[in-house]
């Protein structure tokens, strides 16, 4: 509007005032409806002369009161719009260059960006416009319509790498060179990444004043830049680009990688440019560390991915003893394993033949080598080069090593050994001196109850010192090691169960093998050994969420420095056993200030237009209430109670436009209440099933869930309450344990958010039924029914584990009864739950379980038909194929689905297999 | 300003729909009649019974001998004591028969915010209550039309029975039915909405044998006040009529005057034929009229002789 920062959006809706005149005519000649009164004495007087009726008119004040309510309503529906932007960007002559940083520091306020941008094209919308992203390929600039770049920005996001946005300025700068016209426009996230800034300040200063800079006054851009691990902590090394105190403290967060948290911790800039945190956890769950990510960053650079350099090695454990089998909890590898669980993934050793060989095969960074006395042949070489590439070959003595020996020792060994404190022998047992400062050991507490009775002997040479990292008291080396290529070999003198010492059982022993897991060089770093090139297999969004790869993304060299650009943006490379990770900032990277010379840059927060339709129309209803309350006064049906009461509702109308709640700015969002159903839900367990729409199938699950909380609660110690129907959508899952989810191929596909739900719900350990219902059905095009394939669409937005039929041995089908199969309406229907991991062993056990219930199962035998009974306890539907028992066989397959769902892994506990034994007559 | 609203008529007993009726007798009535036989009960108090000579059978007074009158009424034994002659009287003892009517048209469903019920109401408890005070006082009492004359100390019962049982015939503006006798006494009680000279003619046939009586004219005090204003439609019970008014208030005036020349009328129809006018406004208690209606009855007009 002219002189006010007044705005329309349908300018247009406002020639309707031109209509309030007429409407001032019409209402001025329509009045209210008289009274309606009753008079018995009606015949005796209408015949009386009524004095000359003036034509009754409306009161002027319902008038003007009318008239307001229209004026409102024309205004609202006009969308006006109250916009104080003191000097608007973007308008002017000529063509319109606008470069856009599209790197990851832009995300965090990615949306603010882009609507001001928006608003500035919508300025700018009769110039031709270059529109430029700091990402993009530096092609020289193509004007378009301020539509078509209107179109552009909008399906432009963030990137994963820091983009190099000089290359774009020689572009723009030949383009200004063209254009005298022309006038740029830089949209900047202000942040150089460890670069001095000459470039940016040479491009300022060469466009002047025909360049416009807008950047965030405040920068709050705050990136991780390195992650290392040392002995208590995972410090984490944070940067950023502005010094001011706001942003400077947050909270960094760690999870593994199934999104689960694991620890976090706060950090202070305290005015300075870098910081560190520290991120103390336990390094058995630091080592499950994948993904650093600050709090609320909302960008790709506040994210920081782990890969295997930062976690826990791998370890091979091969013994040579063959015995190990008969008495395996005094063997050496049982020591060893157990000392080495907690802090390293121990490898099981494969049986059969040559199991050093196919235990390389795996890559591990460390080998033990319990009293294997002599390597020889290929293995040799196997082994020889393993070292060589950077493994630590560790070693215990045994009776064999101590009679021969090979090449693969850190030191000469003497013929024999020692034996301390025997009967042959006068020398008592020795204790473990303090170790040496130079050794890996070095710090660790010595404990006087170590006694070494055997050991075998270094020939002395003038190494041995140096390459012993300990000794007993006497000074004879125990612990020796020596550098061999890349790698090391380690030698202990002694063997690793009790028989020569007790070292084994000691926490000493523990830390010392701790001590060496660092040693052990990554596998990724060495690359010889695998695959070189890594296929992108996560990736991050410039946000710092994980999504596919893009299909520009291409393969990355092990070799490379893991650090994102345009063609390896930031994410996880190669499989999950050997990921590769790829972070937007290298280590050491700064965050610097962006500065462009001498004009200050635009503010980005502009202060947002107010709009001013909301209490318009609350107007525009406050006034239509009274004037409805006038309309009704007026017509005398308010005298009953009198006046007072009128005038109550009359103040009553007035104030209810001030009660209403203020139009929702930004992030005033009210804490939700929590429903009655989610009250009820959470006081008392409860079956559940997903409302589909349909009111056959909502009914029949209804009443079958309600029918089997009847069994459970006369069978079992359970006593649920009656189910509830579910909306994943709309309420909240967390209280239940179990949710039945008839499939209708009508049923409508469900929401994100409510995907969301359902994943959130099924990864905190709920499980969810899917029940195709279709056993019996004739599979349509492709081998499925429409129920299968929308099971399949649905299914396929979840992150789903891998499943399989139910195994026999499945816990599921001995919760509470013994089951052979899970029958419902129809019997002959698969029941599918996730895949375990089938070990060694399994087959002589009568029930297996994973770690956690299955999160689904999916069956197609139409379970709640099979409970459903109505209410004079009739069954509802004939069960196919009908055989007897085959009612009562489906509420056991429910009740042993709930117990699942309720128990988890209990009955496959080894407790209860001799019980299971001897009912199973085995 | 006042409000004013109609209630539903009584239960319609057109044909065999007696069901209906008895709902609603079942609904109103007993309320209807407990009220009438407090009223009586209230009025009982401050009538004085019939204590006057007349025929009848108890020793009354003895009164000197006028000349001319019939020899055989001397009292012999009494004359023989003194000089002078008497005459033994006894108390009046002849009972005389009452004919009740109670309006029952539409416009009787009427009640106002200034009235204490609706006119419907209060003519019948008026109406009722009437009847037990002049049973147990020795009369005879039935409905014109719809009843024999009774004596029973269930009368408040009998005859409401009767008035829900009454048709669309018996509910009309005025009693039309054979003139009782010149021996009987008329009770009417209504708010005779009707136009003067027509009431007039009607009065004149039901009274064709000189039968006495009051005429109890029932009124709502908005009927008589028209306390209305403003912007005003008024409609008739029966919804046939409408009347647009622009300001009730400014007819206030000649409403009240027309109205004050019909209840003229009606009363010097009345007058004119012997009988007492008495208009009973709702706005007053139920007792007051009851007590107004038995003096008048007692106090000489329309008196047998």
């Amino acid at each position: 509007m002219i002189g006010l920062p007044l705005a329309f959006a349908f300018p247009l809706v406002l020639i309707a005032l031109a209509g309030l005149p007429v409407l001032y005519y019409l209402l001025r000649v329509t009045p209210p409806p008289p009274r309606q009164v009753p008079l018995p004495t009606l015949p005796l007087v209408k015949d009386l002369a009524t004095p000359e009726r003036q034509a009754s008119r409306t009161p002027w004040w319902l008038l003007a009161l009318r008239l307001l309510l229209v004026t409102c309503a024309i205004l609202a529906v006009a969308g006006p719009r109250w916009a104080p932007e003191a000097n608007p960007v973007g308008t002017g002559q000529g063509p319109l260059v606008v470069l856009i940083d599209n790197g990851w520091a832009a995300a965090g306020d990615w949306a603010e960006r882009r609507n001001r941008l928006l608003s500035v094209l919508e300025n700018a919308s009769s110039r031709p416009v270059a529109l430029r992203a700091s990402a993009d390929e530096p092609q020289p600039l193509v004007l378009t319509s301020a539509t078509q770049a209107t179109e552009r920005l909008r399906s432009l996001q963030p990137v994963a790498y820091t983009p190099d946005r000089t290359r774009q300025f020689d572009r723009i700068r030949t383009f200004m060179d063209e254009n005298t016209a022309a006038t740029a426009l830089w949209l900047s996230d202000g942040v150089a990444v460890s670069e001095a800034d000459g470039a940016t300040a040479a491009f300022a200063a060469a466009l002047g004043p025909r360049l416009t800079v807008i950047a965030a006054e405040q920068n709050p851009v705050r990136a991780i830049t390195a992650a290392s691990n040392d002995r208590d902590a995972t410090v984490v090394t944070l940067s950023r680009a502005a010094t001011g105190a706001e942003g400077a403290a947050g909270v960094i967060r760690a999870y593994d990688a199934r999104a689960r948290a694991l620890g976090e911790t706060t950090f202070d800039f305290a005015g300075a440019g870098e910081t560190t945190a520290r991120l103390a956890i336990p390094l058995e769950v630091r080592n499950d560390i994948t993904r650093i990510e600050v709090l609320d960053g909302r960008s790709a650079g506040s994210v920081h991915l782990l890969d295997a350099g930062a976690q826990r090695r791998k370890v091979a454990v091969v013994s040579g003893e063959t015995a190990d089998t008969a008495q395996p909890l005094v063997s050496g590898t049982y020591f060893v394993t157990k000392a080495l669980t907690p802090f390293a993934s121990v490898l099981e050793t494969p049986r059969g033949m040559d199991p050093l060989a196919r235990t390389l095969d795996d890559r591990p960074e460390l080998v033990v080598l319990v009293d294997v006395a002599t390597v020889s042949g290929t293995m040799l070489e196997h082994l020889e080069r393993f070292v060589e590439d950077g493994g630590v070959l560790v070693r215990f003595a045994g009776s064999g090593l101590a009679a021969s020996s090979d090449s693969l020792l850190p030191v000469r060994l003497r013929r024999g050994g020692r034996v301390l404190g025997g009967a042959l022998s006068w020398e008592k047992p020795q204790r473990l001196a303090a170790f040496p400062a130079e050794s890996p050991f070095a710090g660790i507490a010595v404990s006087t109850d170590i006694t070494i009775e055997r050991q075998v002997l270094a020939e002395p040479e003038p190494a041995l010192t140096e390459r012993t990292w300990a000794a007993l008291s006497d000074g004879t080396p125990l612990v020796t090691a020596a550098r061999r290529g890349k790698g090391m070999v380690v030698l202990f003198h002694v063997t690793a169960d009790t028989s020569w010492s007790n070292l084994p059982l000691s926490g000493v022993f523990v830390d010392m093998l701790r001590k060496i897991l660092p040693l052990a060089v990554p596998g990724a770093a060495r690359a010889e050994t695998r695959a070189d090139l890594a296929n992108p297999r996560q990736a991050l969004d410039g946000f710092g969420q994980f999504s596919a790869p893009l299909p520009t993304t291409r393969a990355i060299s092990r070799s490379a420095p893991p650090v994102a650009t345009p063609e390896h943006p930031a994410g996880f490379y190669g499989p999950v056993e050997a990921a590769f990770a790829v972070n937007v900032l290298p280590p050491g990277a700064k965050l610097l200030p962006l500065s462009w010379g001498g004009a200050a840059p635009a503010p980005l927060r502009i202060r947002p237009p107010v709009d001013l339709r909301p209490p318009l129309l609350i107007a525009a209803l406050g006034l239509f209430l009274l004037d409805a309350l006038a309309v009704v006064w007026l017509s005398g049906l308010l005298r009953f109670g009198g006046r007072r009461m009128a005038a109550a509702s009359l103040v009553l109308a007035l104030l209810l436009p001030l009660t209403a709640p203020p139009p929702a700015h930004g992030q005033t969002q009210q804490r939700p209440q929590p429903s009655r159903q989610d009250i009820e839900a959470s006081l008392q367990s409860r079956l559940a099933y997903i409302r589909t729409g349909n009111g056959e199938v909502d009914e029949t699950s209804q009443l079958g869930l309600a029918s089997l909380s009847r069994v459970l609660a006369a069978r079992t110690a359970m006593d649920p309450a009656p189910p509830a129907g579910l909306d994943p959508a709309k309420d909240e899952l967390v209280f239940y344990s179990l949710i039945y989810w008839p499939v209708t191929p009508d049923q409508p596909m469900p929401s994100d958010a409510a995907l969301r739900r359902i994943d959130q719900f099924m990864k905190n350990g709920g499980t969810v039924i899917f029940d195709t219902r279709d056993a019996s059905a004739v599979p349509g095009s492709g081998g499925t029914t429409a129920e299968n394939r929308r099971l399949r669409q649905m299914l396929a937005n979840l992150d789903i584990p891998e499943i399989e039929p139910v195994p026999r041995d499945h816990v599921l089908t001995k919760t509470f009864y013994l089951l052979e199969k899970l029958v419902g309406r129809y019997a002959q229907g698969e029941t599918w739950v996730e895949a375990m991991p089938r070990g060694a062993g399994d087959e002589k056990r009568p029930a297996r379980a994973g770690d956690r219930v299955s999160p689904i199962v999916i069956t197609s035998n139409d379970l709640a038909a099979a409970w459903a009974v109505d209410r004079s306890g009739q069954p509802r539907y004939p069960m196919v194929p009908g055989e007897p028992r085959q009612r009562e066989m489906a509420l056991r397959a429910g009740i042993n689905l709930v117990m699942y769902a309720m128990t988890g892994n209990y009955k496959a506990d080894q407790v209860h297999i001799p019980a299971l034994l001897e009912r199973l007559g085995q | 300003m006042a409000t004013a609203r109609l209630i539903p008529p009584l239960g319609r007993s057109i044909g065999p729909a007696t069901a209906t009726a008895a709902q609603s007798l079942a609904r109103v009535l007993p309320r209807l009649a407990l009220q009438a036989r407090q009223v009586s009960a209230q009025v009982s108090f401050g009538i004085h019974g019939r204590r006057r000579a007349g025929p009848g059978e108890t020793f009354w007074q003895f009164r000197p001998f006028m000349s001319g009158e019939p020899a055989d009424r001397i009292d012999w034994r009494r004359s023989a004591r003194d000089d002078r002659l008497y005459v033994r009287e006894r108390e009046w003892e002849v009972a005389s028969t009452y004919w009740l009517w109670i309006d029952l048209s539409a416009s009787m469903n009427y009640a106002s915010s200034l009235a204490l019920q609706s006119k419907r109401d209060r003519a019948i408890i008026t109406g009722l209550a009437m009847a037990d005070l002049l049973v147990r006082s020795g009369e005879r009492v039935g409905l014109i039309g719809l009843t024999t004359p009774i004596v029973s100390r269930s009368i408040i019962a009998r005859l409401a029975d009767a008035l829900v049982l009454s048709t669309e015939r018996h509910r009309q503006d005025f009693p039309l039915a054979a003139p009782p006798g010149p021996r009987d006494r008329v009770i009417l009680i209504g708010d005779f909405i009707l136009p003067a000279d027509t009431f007039a003619s009607q009065f004149r046939a039901l009274t064709a044998r000189g039968a006495p009586g009051i005429a109890v004219q029932v009124r709502d005090p908005a009927e008589a006040e028209f306390p209305f204003s403003g912007e005003t439609e008024f409609f008739a019970p029966d919804e046939a009529t409408r009347w647009r008014v622009g300001d009730a208030g400014d007819m206030q005036k000649a409403y009240r005057e027309r109205i004050g020349a019909h209840e003229a009328a009606l009363r010097q129809a009345c007058i004119s034929r012997g009988w007492t006018f008495y208009a009973h406004s709702t706005g007053h208690p139920a007792t007051e009229g009851v007590m107004n209606i038995a003096m008048l009855l007692s106090g000489g007009a329309g008196g047998a002789r």
